[in-house]
């Protein structure tokens, strides 16, 4: 199978990356809060949740970075390299709820050897920002 | 008002944990079911044939799984890492017994490979007064942790910002 690479040279700073959506149900909450090791009740337990003041059972703070690791790499293909990533998070991300995930490549530059771009990302719920931040990547370069 | 515990959180300002250990070795079945969860097709993480012919030269961990390694197990209990016990204790008995995470912060620097074993050193960054938030009004603590591999490697930095609060409604 052949995997999507993406130069740095053929980025430009503004771009903007593919939105991706995701319908987050119920199952995707839990298995992605067990697959995280968080056991936490929020994640799975509808009546701890709601005694805690939510609304529904809602994805953990692992899977909200597991999101923004899948999306960036999503985007750069498996050549590029997550190196540093920072979110705030926001409303929770509930289940029932369709996330949306967007970003935009805001600086590119050149750090010794590394080849570097810094993107910014906002992911999306029906009740307002549930998680934004920037990330910078390592993608490949021609030639190197 | 809760100054009394305010105070005691302040205390608390780089106070560190004994390292934790992961229970698990880094495995291929452990990242799988996190790739399923979070529906990631990244080769590096479950295509043997792909992972072998990248720079890395075998299958790798998804850089932000770094924390679930060393997440305790359900059973056998383990005792709570202290650090995290002293903080639930000052805010339990102040009615903010509720947690949330609100920010994270992570740097990578190698990745973890199938095999190895994780490390992770955690103390209390900054705590803030009391604050009112949508959830009910509460703390924000930052941890940060230091995550290494068994060879003492550094793996990541992370800052995590939780928020200690008592639900709205509650007395």
């Amino acid at each position: 199978m052949r995997h999507k690479i993406l130069y740095w040279e053929d980025i430009r700073a503004g771009e903007e990356l593919a939105t991706l959506t995701r319908e987050i149900t119920t199952t995707a909450v839990v298995a992605a809060a067990i697959a995280s090791r968080d056991f936490y009740p929020v994640h799975h337990d509808l009546r701890f949740a709601q005694k805690a003041g939510a609304r529904d059972i809602f994805i953990n703070i692992l899977t909200s970075g597991g999101f923004v690791s899948r999306y960036l790499t999503d985007w750069s293909g498996p050549e590029g390299e997550l190196k540093r990533m920072k979110f705030h998070l926001g409303v929770p991300c509930y289940a029932g709820d369709t996330l949306t995930m967007t970003g935009k490549v805001v600086r590119k530059y050149v750090d010794g050897d590394q080849h570097l771009v810094d993107i910014e990302y906002s992911f999306i719920v029906p009740g307002g920002s549930h998680c934004s931040g920037t990330a910078t990547m390592i993608l490949p370069a021609r030639g190197s | 008002m809760s100054i009394g515990i305010y105070e005691e959180l302040k205390a608390m300002v780089g106070q560190g944990q004994p390292e934790q250990v992961a229970v698990d070795e880094v495995c291929k079945h452990m990242i799988r079911h996190w790739c399923e969860a979070m529906e990631d097709a990244n080769p590096l993480y479950t295509d043997e044939e792909y992972a072998r012919k990248s720079k890395y030269g075998s299958i790798i961990a998804p850089p932000t799984m770094v924390q679930a390694w060393v997440i305790p197990p359900l059973w056998p209990v383990r005792e709570m890492p202290a650090v995290y016990r002293r903080i639930f204790e000052i805010c339990a008995k102040a009615g903010f017994d509720q947690i949330i995470d609100t920010d994270c912060e992570m740097e990578f620097f190698c990745p973890l490979f199938p095999g190895d074993r994780e490390h992770v050193v955690t103390k209390v960054g900054e705590v803030t007064a009391e604050k009112k938030t949508s959830l009910g009004n509460g703390h924000f603590i930052t941890l940060e942790s230091t995550y290494t591999n068994q060879r003492g490697e550094l793996v990541c930095v992370q800052r995590v910002i939780i928020l200690m609060y008592k639900a709205k409604g509650k007395g």
